[in-house]
């Protein structure tokens, strides 16, 4: 086992622990630890899957956004798992879906999967070394077959963090809550473009990441779409509320501080930890936890 | 090579005046596979056309009255961009973008050709 501690750079450690596996041929899996935090499944020093929380699966996108039906995907799911095959040979064999788009899914999939690591921070990352388990034909669910590059994946989440730090606005975080704005659509009119999707779920309670998952699309198109959406009027970000007598509420003649007495950043529900500026790294000694809330590199465009 | 979607792009590649093909998904603006010259400003400007088609998608209006966007042609001095519309889910699709030195390429023939092996960049 190897591991790879806090780094700059939009994916922290992750980088070099992916240049490394590439050099070294490394087959096995990739533990990210941070937010959100993942497994890259790596053979030979391609990449061939990546789970995250933040980001819906190849299979999610499938099944989500009705392009495959989940009857079909159930009776292939059986089938690989007797046959002891691979779910994605099943799908394209049954004429589900086509092995060209199978494979374009599980590329975009991959990739935004990378962008998520990127749009929240990797601490550290280790390996687990050996062939990934395949006692079920879904372990990982899709393998990408042939593998992908890791510099290919990285390049285009930083092109992606670009594209969205071009708003005028910062977009909204993944596990930010996103509401519509009332009465900024007249009864019966229709957007088009896939906004009206996102304006009868964007209920105050659900978050991008929610979104994401609920629609079956990328988290990046979602930040993407509500990034548009924003400037055009049609949605907010909702502020977290805090239940009474949770301890996270402001105290009273509060300065509205992030953080507690303690010097850590303080919880908000549903909100990731916000890593703490440079200024206040500077003015005082930071604990082992910290290390976990480590800020990202200043010369990237934060989210 | 080694992938269905590559050999499908590579056959776009042998084109007369074929320069560099991609498919482009169109939601994202990401090159998910491409064959050919690239530099590094590519990933860039397939992101700028995919705004493109979501913008000439746009311009078809509500109900899309003739249809949907289907080609994409734009014409330089020297070159000839021919963006095809492929499958429509999930999201909203893909692009096959192919580009050509206009003076080894007629448009209607290279519309034509690319038509016909664009189908097979997604089975």
């Amino acid at each position: 086992m190897r591991s790879w501690g806090p780094a700059d750079g939009p994916v922290g450690p992750l980088a070099a622990a992916l240049a490394d596996c590439a050099v070294a041929g490394f087959t096995g899996a990739l533990a990210v630890i941070g937010a959100p935090g993942g497994t890259v499944y790596l053979t030979d020093g391609g990449i061939t899957a990546i789970e995250t929380p933040w980001s819906p699966s190849a299979e999610v996108i499938l099944l989500h956004s009705g392009r495959v039906l989940e009857s079909d995907w159930e009776t292939a799911f059986a089938a690989a798992t007797v046959a002891r095959g691979h779910m994605g040979a099943e799908l394209v064999g049954r004429g589900l879906v086509g092995a060209g788009e199978l494979e374009a899914l599980l590329r975009i999939a991959l990739a935004d999967a990378m962008f998520a690591f990127a749009a929240g921070f990797v601490d550290h990352c280790r390996t687990e070394a050996g062939p990934p388990e395949h006692a079920l034909p879904l372990e990982p669910a899709l393998p990408l077959e042939p593998a992908a590059e890791a510099d290919l994946l990285l390049s285009e989440a930083l092109r992606r963090i670009q594209a969205l730090a071009a708003f005028p606005e910062p977009p909204l975080r993944p596990r930010e809550r996103v509401a519509a704005v009332r009465g900024a659509v007249r009864p019966g009119v229709i957007l088009g473009g896939g906004r009206d999707e996102v304006l009868a779920l964007a209920d105050g309670r659900r978050t991008t990441r929610d979104l994401a998952f609920a629609l079956g699309r990328g988290l990046y198109v979602t930040m993407l779409q509500l990034a548009r959406m924003r400037a055009e009027g049609l949605i907010v970000p909702v502020a977290p509320v805090m239940p009474p007598g949770s301890g996270d509420e402001e105290p009273a003649g509060g300065t509205g501080a992030s953080e507690t007495t303690a010097g850590l950043p303080r919880r908000q529900k549903d909100r990731p930890l916000e890593p703490p500026r440079p200024a206040n790294l500077a003015s005082r000694s930071l604990p082992v936890a910290l290390r976990l809330l480590r800020p990202r590199s200043e010369d990237t465009p934060r989210l | 090579m080694g992938s269905s979607l590559q050999e499908a792009l590579h056959r776009v590649l042998a084109m007369e005046g074929v320069r560099t093909v991609a498919l482009i998904d169109i939601a994202s603006g990401m090159v998910v596979r491409s064959a050919g010259e690239q530099d590094a400003s590519f990933p860039a400007a397939a992101a700028s056309v995919a705004d493109e088609a979501r913008a000439a998608r746009g311009a078809l209006g509500p109900g899309r009255p003739a249809g949907g966007l289907d080609e994409m042609v734009a014409v330089t001095q020297s070159r000839l961009h021919l963006a095809k519309i492929l499958r429509d889910q999930p999201g909203e699709g893909f692009l096959l973008f192919v580009d050509m030195d206009r003076a080894r390429a007629n448009a209607a023939l290279a519309s034509l050709h690319v038509g016909q092996l664009a189908s097979a960049v997604l089975a």
